[in-house]
């Protein structure tokens, strides 16, 4: 009679437990990771280098999207993983501004306030096989126009004026990605490590964050 | 019936105004993501590119908003946020449960977050479980889906009420927490309904689309249908339980003065929280909604300031029972 009881409660708590995981394992179920296109998803500005510290710190609150200006922050939502309702960047929908609002609302220091050049959410990369101007199909310049870090961020190599290239200064905020008016998809934010210029084959494929 | 006439109790409104307030704080998780909406309109100095709808939004807010702000691209940034955690005029709150499953997921102290939830830990510990009665979005779903369950019920719906044990929810709340130490994330997030509520609008309003979270909540408000009235809160909500155990020892708390009950009950058939004022039984579940006290037709339901419940008073001086024993003891005296 008692290990029937024990029994019974065993059964109870594990179906609680059960129950406690179930939007977790529902997030998950819905849909599998996208692994596709990891440069799709950066970090915010200020976010904690590592992407499982910054599970951990983030609470889901969600103020980081409602005081951005531009509206460039995204949510986790059906993702899966275990990041689910955590913040991230789609710079080629919309990129950040570097307006450090977010920085500021956060309660937790999953994001933490830091000058503008210090922020480091990856670095633009030039796929010189992609970019127009690189293969001399015309003049564009549009990354570097729009660059709010200007002359240390990016800009053009010495005497091909229209051609582009990536300075060690680049935060990686995107807004070359959102500007960029080419089909060809040129240019993308990698992994700091990854470099500023694609190299293409295998490598290139390799999952960031 | 003249105890009626004679003690005309303000008391007994109080819960109007407990309505008004999750009416208002329910109405500002909706407003806030169009306040977005319409600052990030300001920002792009577009008017004339709107979508018709778009229009629609801008011009409501600025008609509901310019009175307050002469900035409203920077000045609306003062209230942001949900209950779970927010910032107001500068002011940011947040819950405890987010404080303690942050800490339970990192293992770390952050003291600029946890110094956000001091507020309402002062609170919880001075008023008891008041977020959960006055506050919580939820808690204006829940409340209105028992007004139609009722409905239901005297329609001759059957509805399931069944009752457990109140204790399943610190076992919610612990597994909440080692799964967030174990996972590396705030899993209490995913299964605590204001935090989802406030969230699942915003992604609603502004971005476009619910997010997982609003399957668990329809989940919830089912399961509160159909199988135990209020059961989320009372058996499973982790943060319930974290505020219950912050309450226990609150300083306001509700009494039934013996003299005024006549024994009708009504206070424990409208308790949401399936508590038993009739028999003085309140605990630390009892979050002072006051419910009870609008509900007694007697005003037998009083405030007091005490750290302890009185233990079980006897029947009520005004009721059928009592009135039966005071005639036995007359007899047994004059026999």
């Amino acid at each position: 009679m008692k290990r029937r009881r024990f029994m019974k409660t065993v059964g109870a708590y594990t179906a609680l437990g059960v129950a406690a995981s179930m939007p977790y394992g529902l997030s998950r179920m819905l849909s599998p990771y996208a692994y596709a296109a990891p440069h799709r998803h950066i970090p915010l500005p200020g976010a904690l280098p590592d992407p499982d510290d910054f599970a951990r710190a983030c609470i889901g609150c969600g103020l980081c999207g409602e005081v951005c200006p531009p509206r460039c922050v995204e949510f986790k939502r059906r993702e899966g993983g275990s990041e689910v309702n955590t913040p991230y960047i789609d710079p080629a929908k919309k990129a950040c501004i570097l307006c450090n609002k977010c920085m500021e609302v956060c309660p937790t220091d999953a994001l933490t306030e830091m000058p503008r050049r210090e922020v480091d959410m990856g670095i633009a990369q030039i796929d010189r096989a992609a970019c127009y101007p690189w293969v001399d199909e015309g003049i564009c310049g549009a990354c570097v126009v729009i660059c709010p870090l200007g002359d240390d961020a990016i800009g053009f190599t010495f005497a091909n004026i229209y051609k582009p290239a990536v300075k060690d200064g680049c935060v990686g905020c995107g807004q070359c990605v959102e500007v960029c008016p080419e089909p060809s998809l040129p240019i993308r934010i990698v992994h700091r490590s990854e470099g500023t210029i694609a190299k293409h084959g295998v490598a290139t494929r390799r999952r960031s964050y | 019936m003249q105890k009626i006439i004679d003690k005309p109790s303000v008391l007994r409104h109080v819960n109007k105004l407990r309505w008004a307030v999750l009416t208002i704080v329910f109405l500002m998780l909706i407003l806030l993501p169009f306040v977005h909406l319409y600052q990030t309109y300001i920002a792009a100095h577009a008017y004339d590119l709107l979508l018709p709808y778009e229009k629609i939004i801008y011009d409501n807010m600025e008609w509901l908003t310019s009175p307050f702000v002469s900035d409203p691209e920077h000045d609306l940034d003062a209230v942001k946020g949900t209950t779970w955690s927010g910032s107001l005029f500068g002011l940011q709150l947040s819950d405890p449960l987010a404080v303690v499953s942050q800490f339970s997921a990192s293992l770390s102290l952050y003291w600029p977050f946890i110094l956000t939830a001091l507020i309402p830990v002062v609170v919880t510990v001075l008023l008891g479980r008041v977020f959960c009665g006055w506050i919580c979005p939820a808690t204006f779903i829940y409340e209105l889906n028992d007004t139609l369950a009722a409905w239901l019920r005297r329609a001759g719906v059957p509805l399931g009420d069944n009752v457990y044990d109140k204790r399943i929810k610190y076992l919610v709340l612990g597994i909440g927490l080692v799964l967030s130490m174990l996972l590396g994330s705030i899993m209490t997030a995913a299964i605590y309904p204001p935090a989802i509520i406030g969230r699942e609008l915003y992604y609603a309003i502004a971005q476009g689309a619910f997010g997982v979270g609003a399957v668990f909540f329809l989940l919830t408000i089912l399961f509160d249908l159909l199988v135990a009235r209020r059961g989320f809160c009372r058996y499973l909500c982790p943060g319930g339980a974290l505020y219950s155990l912050l309450g226990r020892y609150r300083l306001l708390r509700i009494q039934r003065v013996v003299e005024d009950c006549n024994d009708c009950k009504k206070c424990n058939v409208v308790c949401e929280f399936g508590l038993d004022p009739l028999q003085d039984g309140f605990g630390q579940e009892c979050n002072n909604c006051t419910a009870c006290i609008a509900v007694c037709p007697t005003d037998a339901l009083v405030f007091k300031v005490s750290t302890k419940d009185v233990p079980y008073q006897g029947p009520g001086h005004l009721g059928h029972t009592w009135r039966q024993q005071q005639k036995q003891a007359q007899q047994e005296a004059s026999e």
